[in-house]
């Protein structure tokens, strides 16, 4: 007979993100159907939701609700203003928060396990690919908050780092459309490559209006000016149609059909659902805290880093084709580098090779 | 700057918590009645008279330039930052903004205090550092005049000392500085003071 230990699930299915964390949560609720189905594990895991629906408000108080229920360990959050909502409401009554999305980087919460891509590991090397195959000069568009500001900020040191040159910067509020100006600067600068960190609607109609330049004018071409992406996924693909179409996107993971997850959201949300399930396999492991989970042989055995809490992922490039991805380089596995503290920058300063360090 | 840091003084100062109604607000708002202060909270706009505040308390995390209404750095009054995401990115927006210094979300039990204290100096020695940097600038932009001065001095002076003296004492008679007297001098032509010299 199998123990039942529950918890939490904290994601939005609906707003501006709700493709994503719909993405997430099936996810989620499939591995822990794998996890109770499994014979050889000593523990079931049942869920407790509760849905925000993209408020940033609702998050801690919800958050509150599932750690007084009895829950110690939460799947959610999609945005990073989200995840430093419920911080210290994880913090109060010693709950973990598993994150399955990629973000921005800067941050190692003791309360938190990050389970997807932080910079080290999708946007250095998706920049190391496009100056070694399309140029330099990028321009950077992306959505007003702290993933689009931090996303290109790190892009413009890096690019300005290697001699490049960022050839213009534009964001857009959440759920605004308003993609004219960016387009109009696109066309007069001729950059090499345009990163692209819009989230939903503002993503489709900007993929939408730059597919339309480049079917009138070649120069735009995504074989010639490709746009780059470290937050799209298959998730958003069927939304996104044709205009998606030759999209670069860096990430730890793409469907590419023998595997079996639809996404790298899912991907993520198993290796969270299937390291805790190992970590609360052993008896009363359901009341340790995070840390002593961690210094356990399950815990040890996990890859979790135990000082930054991020994980190995493989950095992945792969090219948007007819709905899907196909990877075209693999960069291998990165450890998680939240504080950029290894030489990524280093390398690629004046003085050395212009490529940054890749194991391949 | 040998200024000390008491805080006495602090009541009845006047301070406005620029963020979105929030946890943080009430905290810092509570704290800073305690010691003291009046307080008020607004998002996004800044009320009309911010300028005339004591201090003022500004979200760092969605915080944006088009809030304040005065150029990036150029705050009138001492600005603490509210910081909860420590992305290099926001710290360095806090910094063009003028923060003098800082408090992480969540706001506990404390943190303002230390913060009105650290701020108010640092605002206060700024101010200072900018009007000796105004007055060195003025200085240096008149160099050329008083090298100007001196050279047409020196014809009635006899010797570059002589006229350097002269236009020294033109300065502390006039209770001007030697570069305005500097400017008095080539702006007079040497017909005319030699005339004037004349006739005294």
């Amino acid at each position: 007979m199998k123990r039942t230990v529950p918890i939490g699930l904290l994601f939005s299915t609906g707003g501006a993100y709700g493709t994503i964390g719909t993405a997430c949560r099936n996810g989620v609720l499939e591995a822990v159907a794998r996890v109770n189905a499994d014979p050889a594990r000593r523990i079931a895991l049942s869920v407790v939701e509760r849905d925000p629906d993209g408020n940033l408000d609702r998050y801690a108080p919800l958050c509150t609700e599932l750690l007084q229920g009895g829950v110690r360990h939460i799947v959610g959050c999609v945005t990073s203003s989200s995840r430093k909502e419920v911080i210290p409401t994880l913090d109060r009554h010693g709950g973990t928060l598993w994150y399955t999305v990629p973000y921005e980087g800067f941050e190692a919460s003791d309360r938190v396990i990050y389970l997807h891509a932080c910079p080290n590991q999708h946007l250095l090397p998706l920049l190391d690919w496009a100056f070694a195959t399309h140029g330099r000069r990028g321009y950077l568009t992306g959505s007003n908050y702290i993933w689009g500001w931090e996303m290109n900020r790190l892009a413009r040191q890096t690019i300005l780092t290697a001699g490049g040159e960022v050839t213009g910067e534009r964001y857009l509020s959440p759920g605004s459309t308003d993609v004219a100006q960016m387009i109009a600067e696109i066309r007069q600068t001729t950059p090499d490559f345009i990163l692209n960190s819009l989230i939903g609607p503002s993503s489709r109609a900007f993929l939408t209006a730059y597919a339309a330049l480049g079917a009138t004018d070649p120069r735009f071409a995504p074989d010639l000016c490709p746009v780059l992406s470290c937050n799209l996924t298959e998730c958003e693909l069927p939304d996104f149609g044709a205009a998606a179409e030759g999209l670069v996107a860096a990430g730890p993971y793409f469907h590419t059909g023998l595997q079996s997850f639809p996404n790298s959201l899912a991907a993520a949300a198993d290796l969270a659902i299937r390291t805790l399930a190992d970590l609360l396999d052993a008896p009363g492991r359901e009341d340790a805290d995070i840390a002593a989970l961690l210094q356990t042989p399950a815990g040890h055995a996990s890859g979790i880093d135990p000082q930054t809490h991020h994980m190995p992922q493989s950095a992945l490039i792969a090219r948007a084709h007819g709905g899907g991805f196909q990877v075209i380089r693999d960069c291998g596995a990165r450890r998680g580098d939240p504080y950029l503290s290894a030489d990524w920058m280093m390398a690629a300063s004046p003085g050395r090779p212009p490529a940054l360090k890749v194991v391949w | 700057m040998s200024r000390g840091v008491e805080g006495g003084d602090l009541g009845g100062a006047r301070a406005i918590v620029l963020h979105r109604p929030h946890a943080v607000v009430a905290s810092v708002t509570r704290q800073l009645q305690a010691i003291g202060l009046s307080v008020e909270s607004a998002w996004p706009d800044l009320p009309a008279d911010a300028a005339s505040a004591d201090f003022l308390f500004f979200d760092a995390d969605m915080g944006f330039d088009a809030q304040f209404p005065w150029q990036p750095g150029a705050a009138p009054l001492p600005l603490i930052a509210l910081i909860g995401s420590e992305a290099p990115g926001r710290i360095e927006w806090a910094l063009s903004a003028g923060a003098q210094a800082q408090i992480l979300k969540p706001v506990g039990d404390g943190g303002v205090y230390s913060a009105l204290l650290i701020a108010r100096h640092g605002f206060a020695m700024r101010q200072t550092l900018t009007a000796a940097v105004d007055d060195m600038r003025g200085r240096l932009g008149a160099r050329q005049t008083v090298v100007r001065a001196i050279v047409q001095l020196t014809r009635g002076a006899g010797s570059e000392d002589a006229a350097y003296d002269a236009l020294r004492r033109m300065a502390m008679d006039g209770r001007i500085t030697l570069e305005e007297a500097a400017a008095r001098v080539v702006a007079t032509p040497a017909v005319d003071r030699r005339a004037r010299k004349g006739t005294a």
